[in-house]
């Protein structure tokens, strides 16, 4: 992911400089606040191929921009109790950092905004939105207004961490991030 | 000139002092509306400056101000209210109906009106975005010649906007018909007598239909940072002439959306153009009778 951000950043990196972001959680954080139970997280960062970014886009209608995604797997006695990923999509003005946690058996357990740079559609932090999300699997329509509700003022900010999350399930799919 | 570039830095230092407030429904561009429409209940400030130049003959430089407060009345209805203000400076160019000779003044306030947009589809949540536009105004200056002209406009538009790479690369469109009314001050007695004796200077009453179809596309190269180019056909019809003038123009912008305001500058050549075969127009191959070869916008929005 890093490799990505830093190219789309590069030509303008002299003069640009992100005036307001705001960072709500670190990644360490993020994840003890899905995987309260946790006794310890093993970072698996993955490196996504090419193929597997066809199979994430087949799965989930989405394209995977990243090559890289930082993932950890959460363990309660030496057994996994989910997997959190850390992904970013794009906002208003600026990217969005978010974890997700998936079950072993792919249900969303939670959504954490680590970072988010808007001044409008701040709704996606709202904990009783990110609600909406938790519980969902592939199967869900994942569509706004029909079981996420859209966020006035802040549709393309919803729209993506939505579109995103459910990116995240089929990266835990394609992966094979089970138990 | 001076006084013109007083109104610009004015109108500039204006713009700084509301720069504590915040930001929502950003135009990506100078001339293209785009289909979505404010959250309800929050409030915008537009200013928006436009510097017109270069009729092909003299010297002609015109800068036209528009000020606007738009609300949003529901997430899909927004409303709008406008003051416009215009400063020109113009010399040696006479246009047989069209420019009566020299005009000169500062900023004048030149016409108000109110606006209306509604958002059919959206398109970050249905894919392809969808709004009905609806403007109505009435000035009293004309903005080409400078002088006394009560105008009263009403325009529709139609607009398509679809985001694509999750919303880096934007495109919209628009569809648009404006109808006019107008009549014209008589020129003053020591105008009439600097003018040839055929000077034509119509007073009567003019209708006037104008079709528009423009696109523009935009890309997010960097947080906040997005790049395009956009182009607008216009086409002017009367009723004893039919298709009257017709003009091509396009050009680059660039845009910042940030958290207190966003702005975007535009900078429009005409390409392309047909006017009045009839007039004393010099360059055939553009409209240069009620537009000119260049223009620049600056579009500065604040929303509270």
């Amino acid at each position: 992911m890093k490799n990505i951000h830093s190219l789309w950043l590069l030509p303008v990196a002299a003069i640009v400089s992100p005036v307001y972001a705001s960072d709500y959680l670190t990644a360490e954080q993020a994840q003890k606040v899905i995987f309260a139970d946790a006794q310890s997280f093993e970072a698996h960062p993955a490196n996504i191929t090419s193929d597997q970014k066809d199979k994430i886009k087949s799965i989930s209608g989405l394209r995977q921009r990243w090559d890289t995604q930082q993932i950890w797997r959460a363990v309660k006695n030496g057994k996994t109790l989910g997997w959190f990923v850390v992904d970013e999509v794009i906002g208003k003005h600026e990217f969005i950092t978010y974890g997700v946690g998936v079950s072993p058996d792919g249900h969303v357990v939670g959504v954490e905004i680590m970072t988010y740079r808007e001044t409008y559609g701040g709704g996606v932090r709202d904990a009783i939105w990110r609600k909406h999300l938790v519980g969902k699997t592939l199967a869900d329509p994942f569509k706004l207004d029909e079981d996420v509700p859209n966020i006035s003022g802040g549709t393309l900010s919803s729209r993506n961490v939505m579109d995103g999350v459910k990116r995240v399930l089929a990266i835990q799919k394609v992966l094979n991030l089970g138990e | 000139m001076k006084t013109s570039h007083r109104y610009v830095v004015a109108a500039l230092l204006g713009l700084g002092s509301y720069a504590n407030i915040a930001s929502a429904d950003e135009n990506l561009f100078g001339y293209i509306k785009g289909a979505e429409t404010m959250p309800k209940g929050t409030y915008e400030l537009d200013e928006q400056l436009t510097y017109r130049s270069d009729k092909g003959v003299g010297s002609y430089h015109a800068w036209d101000n528009k000020t606007e407060l738009e609300y949003g009345v529901t997430d899909k209805f927004e409303a709008a209210v406008y003051v416009k203000a215009q400063a020109i400076n113009t010399k040696n160019i006479v246009i047989d109906a069209y420019i009566p000779g020299d005009e000169k003044y500062g900023p004048r306030l030149s016409g108000v009106g109110t606006e209306f947009k509604y958002m059919f589809l959206s398109p970050a949540k249905d894919d392809f975005g969808l709004a009905g536009y609806l403007d109505l105004g009435y000035s009293w200056l004309d903005p080409h010649s400078g002088l006394d002209k009560d105008t009263y406009t009403v325009e529709a538009k139609l607009i398509a906007q679809k985001y694509f790479m999750e919303g880096q690369l934007v495109w919209a469109g628009n569809l648009g018909v404006e109808s006019t009314y107008a009549k014209r001050a008589s020129l003053s007695a020591s105008r009439q007598a600097s003018l040839p004796a055929d000077f034509d200077w119509p007073i009567d009453n003019e209708m006037e239909v104008e079709l528009s179809a423009g696109t523009g596309l935009s890309y997010r190269f960097a947080p906040n940072w997005s790049v395009g180019g956009e182009a607008l056909y216009e086409a002017e019809y009367e009723t004893t002439v039919g298709q009257e003038r017709w003009s091509v123009f396009a050009g680059p912008n660039i845009h910042y959306g940030g958290e207190k305001f966003w702005a975007t500058l535009t900078l429009f050549h005409q390409l392309k153009g047909y006017g009045n075969p009839n007039s004393s127009q010099i360059d055939d191959d553009l409209q240069l009778i009620e537009r000119t070869k260049n223009e620049v916008r600056l579009k500065v929005g604040f929303d509270f």
